[in-house]
């Protein structure tokens, strides 16, 4: 039951996955990830991992997803505005994605177990626990270059002077 | 598992799924009447006593109407929408508790669908989904209203989902638990012998923050900017025939009760009655299953009053505009609930070290 219920749930999360990068509108391209990121979640659930899975929701398709299909279609893309792909920007793109194969293999190789860990009763707590002592450092330094990240975007974005004292009510 | 417990989660489900979907009509007749009550006119009474039937024959005339698919829309995803929306509204049902449980041949059977460890982050996991209908339908309806409404209920509800959060996440360190059911047992007993130990009295910025975040959830007013008839003809619904827009209509009442249902959970003491404990009660009547018919009642009780707050709400409050919608949410709430999570920490360390 699990291993059938395994490969239905990836073979779902790879085709939305292909269909991210095959669909020729962008919209339909977050529909897929949309999609991609529900097969991802049951798989965690089928790993045992309910926070992980709802988090995966919660997170990436009740939020983040959000955001990219709210500025596709605000920005209206059209399909035929799409550049014409040229020489350079095929092999650039054909480099780097060498380049994140190789990187990709040598890490799945060295620090893949052959076994998934069994998934602690309380995970809650562990998570939490483990967030707040052993990764403290990592988790705190992360927020931080994601807040360094917003401002600098805003400062780039943002054109001429910056109204002192917020918008007129 | 056997065929017995099948069959009473079958039903069990059934029964909530079914139960929580006649809030639709009922609260069609409720918002009409109770319109005309605060607006001082008799409101719909002519179809039978007192207009009860209003809603069948209102769902008569939307089923009977001609189905129209506009030509400019993208098809797909124009169909699609409406069922985006109600879909996630249907799902997070689930996670609500009704009472504490009732007995089959002594066995026990809680009175929820599914009582899920992580409660409370399913129903906003699962909740925030509903914005994809609105986003595709609004989008594919090709028409420049429809996609200025989606817009503007995808940034209100993605803001107001962060106080919601916070004002969730308070509870949840002050509960101890992620589960809804493990909340309202909580909730059990009195705080100082006096009020009922309660979310509302336990965390009330919590609950107030909570309050106004579900209102702009649900993209009711003071909150329905997406859908301002005086600027953007309908909203994201401007091109939806009869029966996509009930659609629309539909999930929008079964949020609110999912968030009714929440706020009696989280901070009413779910099936709880003030100052009597459960022990006490079922020693008065005598039975496990006549308790959980009282906790059932208790429980829909508590929701029908937020509901009726929903729409008394909505009949009194003027339209807020958009920036200043966006400046309660930004300036205003998450500060607060951000304050509301520290302030808990801090009662409970000292609570802790006491």
């Amino acid at each position: 039951m699990r291993e059938i219920l395994f490969v239905i749930f990836s073979i779902f999360t790879i085709t939305a996955a292909s269909g991210v990068l095959l669909s020729k509108s962008p919209v339909y391209s977050a529909f897929s990830l949309i999609l991609s990121f529900f097969g991802l979640a049951g798989l965690y659930l089928l790993w045992g991992s309910t926070f992980m899975a709802m988090i995966q929701i919660l997170i990436y398709t009740g939020a983040i997803v959000v955001l990219f299909v709210f500025v596709v279609m605000l920005l209206n893309l059209n399909t035929e505005k799409e550049n014409p792909p040229n020489l350079l920007f095929w092999g650039i793109s054909a480099g780097s994605v060498w380049l994140l194969s190789l990187i990709l293999l040598r890490v799945l190789t060295r620090s893949i177990p052959s076994k998934l860990p069994a998934v602690p009763v309380d995970q809650l707590r562990t998570i939490s626990k483990l967030l707040f002592t052993r990764y403290l450092w990592p988790f705190e330094v992360l927020s931080l270059f994601l807040l360094v990240m917003i401002v600098a975007i805003f400062a780039i974005t943002r054109t001429g002077e910056i109204p002192v004292g917020g918008e007129k009510s | 598992m056997d065929l017995t417990d099948l069959i009473i989660t079958v039903v069990k489900t059934a029964v909530i799924y079914i139960g929580m979907i006649q809030v639709v009509p009922l609260m069609l007749i409720v918002e009409r009447r109770g319109a005309a009550l605060i607006q001082d006119r008799p409101g719909p009474n002519r179809v039978g006593p007192f207009g009860l039937f209003q809603p069948i024959a209102d769902v008569i005339k939307m089923m009977m109407k001609e189905v129209i698919i506009p030509s400019q829309v993208n098809k797909a995803l124009y169909l699609l929408g409406p069922s985006l929306v109600l879909l996630p509204a249907s799902l997070v049902i689930a996670a609500l508790p009704f009472g504490d449980f009732f007995s089959v041949f002594n066995k026990p059977y809680l009175l929820q669908v599914a009582n899920i460890d992580v409660g409370i982050l399913y129903v906003l996991a699962i909740g925030s989904l509903g914005i994809y209908g609105i986003l595709f339908g609004g989008w594919a309806s090709n028409n420049k209203f429809s996609l200025m409404g989606a817009m503007r209920a995808t940034s209100q509800i993605i803001s107001y989902e962060i106080p919601l959060g916070l004002a969730a996440c308070s509870a949840v360190l002050w509960y101890g638990s992620f589960s809804l059911r493990e909340m309202v047992v909580t909730q059990e007993g009195t705080l100082w012998g006096v009020i009922p130990n309660w979310g509302v009295f336990c965390q009330p910025l919590g609950f107030l923050l909570f309050f106004i975040a579900a209102f702009a959830e649900t993209n009711r007013l003071p909150f329905d900017l997406p859908e301002t008839e005086a600027e953007l003809v309908a909203g994201f619904h401007t091109e939806y025939g009869p029966m996509d827009f009930g659609t629309f209509f539909m999930a929008e009442y079964m949020n609110m009760a999912t968030m009714s249902g929440l706020m009696v959970a989280m901070y009413f003491g779910g099936w709880h009655l003030p100052w009597i404990a459960d022990a006490t009660l079922l020693q008065w009547l005598g039975s496990r299953n006549i308790l959980a018919i009282l906790q059932v009642v208790t429980v829909v009780t508590k929701m029908a009053f937020f509901m009726v707050v929903y729409v008394w709400v909505r009949w009194t409050i003027p339209r807020f505009r958009f920036d200043q919608l966006m400046r309660l949410a930004w300036k205003n709430l998450i500060p607060l609930g951000l304050f509301n999570i520290v302030l808990t920490a801090v009662i409970l360390y000292l609570k802790g070290a006491a």
